[in-house]
């Protein structure tokens, strides 16, 4: 039965495309450098946290629309009594849930679960629907976060080393790889609310240690 | 049968009394419904409920809460901070990113009612506090004025932290407006507005919006009244003003430079006496006696012969456009024209009059073609007409004295006195331009007078002394002193105020007037007899000379029709009189056409002294004589 509609829905959301590519087009972040790369001027930190904050929003902007779309379209009626049981696959990486327990997390950690958020979401994403590049712009976003926590660690902002090594299996059962099982519906609603964690994490990191533009 | 129909009876009736108190009595509630659940800074948030009917019977609500993944039921902790059928989750309370179930349940003493359960999300309930602090001031950016609205974002919301950021937008519009004008500010907490009215109030409010969430009430209204920056509009008043005020400065004095000549062009003077000796003053008190007497000059006419030259004007002005010009050499004494105006000395158009005594002396390079295409020339034609009729006439009353012509300059001089005209004499004053007109016509038709008639034509130049000239008086008075030629007649016109002066046996005492003869005759001399010999100068293509010997000096009359009539002094064979005009402007055909075949209108323009368009088929003599001989006519006016 999820099957079914999971194949019914995957072909549905296929004429949300338009919508996507649209606003996927206007994502282009520039590269960032990499180091001894030539003409490329280095940036502060505080200008690598503006790019990824804003590669956040914009993630996070068309995660909401994916989502009010396909609760439009395909889910009219609104008695899903099943919704409390859901479960997100990335619910077992602890974040936090409130503005005190975000600002007495270290940056180091806090750094950390954004990047695990991000990694947690590249596979799904790109098993949800590959013609949407989601994945591919989760990925850029985390390779820029990788970026601003080697930068803050050259800076000696960050003591230790954020660590990327969490992989995806890493994260997740093996055996099950839940996120399988997920209902599209599910999934939208999920990687909504992880892109707009991903984005007040980095944003609360930015105004604690570049605080100087727009905080 | 009866028990069951008794139980039947009592059952009906239960059932009908207990229907009946459910109806109007108590029942359980009615259902609750969760009206919304807001959040003003992503830390707390409230929830409202709408209660349902309450059955009658006190009845109270209360709200259970489950958290996402978590089978634990909470109660609300807060009814009342937020007021009534409210609930509010404080900090502890709140978790964002989790999803809450909540429902609201009525209870009275009946029963208990649930609500349809609503799942919230905190982070997307979020609706702010309006903005803090909006400030509203008037700046100034090169004279000009715009407002400055800065504000602060709500107190209870963290963007200082990171935890939440809003975007502003403000409206402003001006007092009394209905419309008000909006403006999207992002995240900045300043904002300029330009284009302002100078002097008007304006109303400014200002709300925020977290990125994802709802727009936030709008501030209280924020008043400013904008200054009247009058003075900058002023300046550029100011510097108009002055700016015209310099041109009306301009203006004035060159309207008073050229007074003198915008007040011809506007009011034409109106000719006076221009004449040397004649006291104005005297003949307002009505001396008219010593007026004239004060113009004999008793030593006019000049006996002597000596120095007619004297007595010549040299040049008349002849105003003939297309072809040079005539520039007269005016003595002193002698007007040209007519009608005169008083201040005119170098207009020579103004105050002419048909009578223009120096068209009949014309010169003789020039009026070839004789193009004449003025009025004014064209009543000179007609002047020209008669006057060389008067000349005819005239002449032969001049003095001995009179001098032919002088030829050599090939110019003809003009005879002196007789036809000079009168302008000084004004008309009527109420006649004043439009008596030129019928000045002319009058001269015109002054041309034929009957020989028998008296008249005394004179006109008179300036000096001459002439009497019998009233001021209203518009005369020729021609020269008695040969009365057998001519009886001179007093022109009298009543149309206008001419009146004929009576006879006056004037002492020939015609002073040279500015005569300017139409081409083709020219005084040779004058005889003894005071016959004025004329000879036709050089004329045209293949014209006829006339031969000397012969005059047309006499004017034997004016005929009934007004006809000046000449005699033939010398019976001569015919005569070819052919135009000396080559071109008239209607382009009539030259002809010449002898004396002996007159009789007849001829109309060959072209031989018309003057070849200016002829109007009305004047037909004019070949010569410019009438030979009464042969009853040259010419045409009436």
């Amino acid at each position: 039965m999820p099957g079914n509609i999971r194949s019914v829905s995957a072909v549905r959301v296929v004429l949300l495309c338009l919508v996507f590519c649209r606003r996927l087009t206007i994502i282009g972040a520039a590269p960032i450098c990499t180091n001894g790369q030539a003409g490329c001027h280095v940036l502060s930190l505080a200008n690598l946290f503006d790019r990824v904050i804003q590669h956040s929003a914009r993630m996070h902007g068309i995660s909401n629309d994916l989502h009010s779309e396909f609760e439009q379209y395909f889910l009219p009626s609104k008695n899903q009594v099943g919704r409390v049981s859901r479960n997100c696959h990335t619910s077992t990486i602890l974040t936090p849930n409130g503005k005190e327990n975000a600002q007495r997390m270290a940056r180091e950690e806090l750094t950390e679960v954004i990047l695990k958020l991000l990694v947690a979401w590249g596979d799904p994403l790109w098993h949800f629907h590959q013609t949407l590049e989601m994945s591919d712009m989760v990925h850029e976003l985390r390779k820029g976060v990788e970026k601003v926590a080697e930068k803050m660690q050259m800076l000696g902002i960050i003591v230790n080393s954020v660590s990327s090594q969490a992989s995806p299996e890493a994260l997740l059962p093996s055996d099950s790889a839940e996120w399988r099982l997920m209902k599209d519906y599910d999934l939208l609603y999920c990687f909504r609310r992880d892109s707009n964690k991903v984005q007040n994490y980095l944003k609360i990191l930015k105004c604690r240690i570049v605080p100087e533009h727009g905080c | 049968m009866m028990r069951k129909g008794v139980e039947a009876v009592l059952l009906l009736s239960l059932l009908f009394f207990t229907s009946h108190a459910k109806a109007t009595r108590f029942s359980p509630p009615g259902k609750p419904a969760l009206t919304r659940c807001r959040s003003p800074e992503k830390e707390t948030f409230t929830c409202w409920w709408e209660p349902g009917s309450d059955g009658g019977l006190p009845t109270t609500y209360a709200l259970y809460y489950r958290k996402e993944n978590s089978e634990t039921v909470y109660e609300c902790p807060d009814y009342h901070t937020a007021g009534e059928n409210s609930c509010f989750f404080n900090k502890n309370d709140t978790s964002i990113w989790v999803n809450y179930n909540i429902t609201v349940v009525a209870t009275n003493a009946l029963g208990s009612t649930f609500s349809d359960p609503v799942d919230i999300d905190v982070v997307y309930i979020v609706k702010p506090n309006p903005p803090e602090k909006v400030t509203v001031s008037v700046m100034e950016d090169k004279g000009w004025p715009f407002l400055r609205v800065s504000w602060e974002p709500p107190h209870k919301a963290d963007t200082r932290s990171g935890w939440i950021t809003l975007i502003y937008e403000l409206r402003v519009k001006l007092e009394g407006e209905d419309e008000w004008e909006m403006h999207l500010a992002g995240q900045q907490k300043m904002f300029n507005i330009f284009s302002l009215r100078s002097g008007g109030t304006y109303h400014v409010q200002v709300r925020c919006k977290p990125d994802h969430g709802f727009w936030s009430e709008w501030s209280s209204t924020s008043y400013i009244k904008v200054p009247d920056y009058f003075h900058r509009e002023k300046s550029v008043w100011i510097l108009i003003t002055v700016f015209s005020a310099f041109i009306f400065l301009i203006l004035t004095w060159l309207l008073h430079m050229n007074s003198h000549s915008l007040k011809h062009c506007i009011l034409p003077p109106v000719p006076g006496p221009k004449i040397k000796g004649f006291d104005k003053q005297l003949l307002k008190d009505g001396k008219s006696e010593d007026v004239f007497s004060a113009l004999v000059v008793s030593d006019f006419p000049p006996t002597t012969s000596s120095n007619y030259e004297d007595l010549l004007v040299e040049y008349l002005e002849v105003y003939i456009p297309e072809e040079q010009e005539l520039t007269l050499e005016e003595s002193k004494d002698l007007h040209d024209s007519c009608l005169k105006s008083e201040g005119s000395t170098s207009d020579n158009d103004s105050g002419r009059g048909s009578c223009d005594s120096h068209t009949l002396l014309m010169d003789k390079g020039e009026a070839k073609e004789g193009e004449r295409q003025t009025d004014q020339e064209e009543s000179q034609t007609e002047a020209q007409r008669q006057q060389k009729d008067w000349d005819e006439e005239e002449l032969t009353y001049t003095h001995e004295d009179m001098v032919s012509p002088d030829m050599s300059s090939g110019r003809v001089k003009t005879w002196p006195s007789v036809f000079s005209p009168l302008p000084q004499y004004t008309l009527s004053p109420l006649v004043q331009r439009s008596s030129l007109e019928m000045a002319k016509q009058h001269c015109l038709s002054d041309s034929m007078f009957p020989p028998s008639s008296t008249s005394s034509y004179l006109i008179q130049p300036g000096n001459s002394t002439k009497e019998a000239l009233g001021p209203s008086h518009w005369e020729f008075s021609l020269s008695n002193k040969q009365p057998q030629l001519l009886h001179p007649k007093t022109q009298a016109h009543s149309d206008i105020n001419i009146s004929s002066i009576g006879h006056k046996q004037t002492p020939v005492s015609l002073q040279s007037p500015a005569l300017r003869r139409t081409e083709y005759v020219e005084v040779q001399r004058v005889n003894e007899e005071d016959m004025v010999l004329l000879q036709p100068i050089v004329c045209g293509e293949g014209c006829p000379q006339m031969r000397q010997a012969e005059d047309y000096s006499k004017v034997r009359g004016v005929d009934s029709d007004n006809r000046l009539l000449l005699q033939r002094e010398v019976a001569k064979e015919e005569v070819d009189m052919c135009p000396y005009e080559d071109q008239e402007a209607d382009g009539a055909t030259e002809s010449c056409y002898t004396s002996s075949d007159i009789n007849t209108n001829q109309k060959p323009p072209a031989c018309s002294y003057t070849a200016t368009p002829v109007q009305d088929n004047r037909t004019l003599p070949a010569s410019g004589y009438v030979d009464t001989a042969t009853m040259f006519t010419l045409p009436t006016y």
